[in-house]
């Protein structure tokens, strides 16, 4: 290790035996090579390799990003579309139904109408026929009376052979 | 012993003659620098071309980066809040450089570079650095009431110097602690493996005694790759800790 030719200014070292982390013969060579590479390790992570890794981080977040917002739009978009959907949908549902009930009432209208017109077609027939009874009947009574006189008055006749007046008669029979 | 455990952490010049000298020290290219090395070329051109921009559907690679891209963003975002991003270069930095040093130090044969104090103490007292400086360029000398802490007045006397001192070993301990683990689960492994080699060595039963330790190798390389892991993250969220409280004192973020 500390070779004769490795440093002019510490003593020497036997070759077995010593500690070589503690040989402070080699610190200025250690420190030196120490230096030069961390600088430059730090100088390519500062200026080359942390910009480009951070870079591609980033376009990747943002690409992430961007397509979460426009998957986010799109959907916002689908919902809106299906709540016009459902809108019209209830819109004409409401229409249909207001047309149905609109029909219903117009034709329950007419019904009532046709009902009603019936009935005083029915009932004025059914007066016509009472009224028909009504005479048919006064006239038979009137025939009755006159019948039941005239029969009184020829069976008088036959029986006694006397002419009883037509008011005698009628007023035996109580007319 | 055939072998040596500790000359695994040996540095070694690969180059016999010195570089250049520095304030009269002889800088060598040693087995160490040629790891760091490798780790910052390895971790700087994987890092650079893993994320290809405008690529939102990730290859291997470029998810690996992006992981631990985020995990290390995390990581200062819950710690210290957003205020603590843009310490974000010097944590990922921190936290790449000490993950790849430990696992490229797994690799049988090559160099545990933060199995060395002087590299993880000069890691530690940069994070210091950056804290103290970040401290008082956000509170000026009001960054000093973080040795005083909310508690009864009587208290403070003896409050105050234990905050200090507690500051003052933070770069010792972060240092000690990853040198310390990888230090001894690599010691472990160099152990174990001068058992297969001697017992192999020696013949007869006792050669097929040595999957004993080669087992156990095994295991303990399981381990050391958590290990080699987990003291990454431990010196990174330290580090965010630290931050924290230079960016809001005792406050909460």
């Amino acid at each position: 290790m500390a070779e004769p030719v490795h440093t002019t200014a510490t003593t020497e070292h036997p070759q077995e035996g010593g500690f070589p982390p503690l040989d402070t013969s080699t610190f200025p060579t250690q420190i030196f090579w120490l230096v030069v590479t961390f600088a430059f390790l730090f100088t390519v992570v500062w200026r080359v390799a942390g910009p480009r890794i951070n870079g591609v981080i980033t376009s990747r977040r943002s690409a992430i990003n961007s397509a979460i917002a426009e998957a986010s739009k799109a959907r916002a978009e689908a919902e809106a579309a299906q709540a016009g959907y459902e809108t019209s949908l209830a819109n004409a549902r409401s229409r249909a139904n207001a047309l149905a009930e609109e029909t219903r009432q117009s034709l329950n209208g007419e019904i009532a109408k046709a009902k009603a017109d019936a009935d005083a077609e029915a009932a004025k027939a059914m007066a016509a026929a009472d009224a028909r009874i009504n005479a048919t009947r006064e006239s038979a009574k009137a025939t009755v009376g006159t019948a039941a006189r005239d029969a009184a008055i020829a069976i008088v006749e036959r029986l006694t052979g006397d002419k009883v007046s037509s008011d005698e008669a009628a007023k035996a029979v109580g007319n | 012993m055939a072998m040596n455990p500790m000359e695994q952490f040996a540095i070694k010049p690969l180059v016999e003659a010195p570089l250049f000298q520095i304030g009269g020290h002889a800088i060598h290219f040693t087995n160490q620098a040629a790891m760091m090395v490798l780790v910052a070329v390895v971790a700087s051109v994987f890092l650079s071309l893993a994320a290809k921009p405008g690529r939102l559907v990730p290859t291997r690679g470029q998810s690996l980066a992006e992981v631990s891209y985020e995990f290390v963003a995390n990581m200062i975002h819950s710690t210290t809040g957003p205020s603590g991003l843009k310490f974000f270069p010097f944590v990922f930095t921190l936290f790449i450089f000490v993950v790849c040093c430990n696992f490229f130090g797994m690799v049988p044969g090559t160099f545990t570079v933060t199995s060395q104090i002087a590299v993880t103490f000069a890691l530690s007292s940069l994070v210091m650095l950056v804290v103290i400086v970040t401290g008082f360029m956000k509170h000026g000398i009001g960054f000093l009431k973080l040795f005083v802490p909310h508690a009864p007045v009587y208290l403070l006397p003896l409050l105050i110097p234990i905050e200090f001192i507690s500051f003052m070993t933070r770069p010792i301990s972060l240092a000690v602690r990853l040198f310390a683990n990888m230090l001894a689960g690599h010691t472990m492994l160099g152990v174990f493996a001068g058992f297969v080699v001697s017992l192999g060595a020696a013949g007869g039963v006792l050669s097929l005694l040595s999957i004993g330790p080669m087992l156990l190798i095994v295991a303990i390389m399981l381990l050391e790759l958590l290990v080699a892991f987990l003291q990454a993250y431990v010196f990174a969220i330290l580090t965010c800790i630290y931050l924290n409280e230079a960016l809001h004192l005792h406050d909460q973020h």
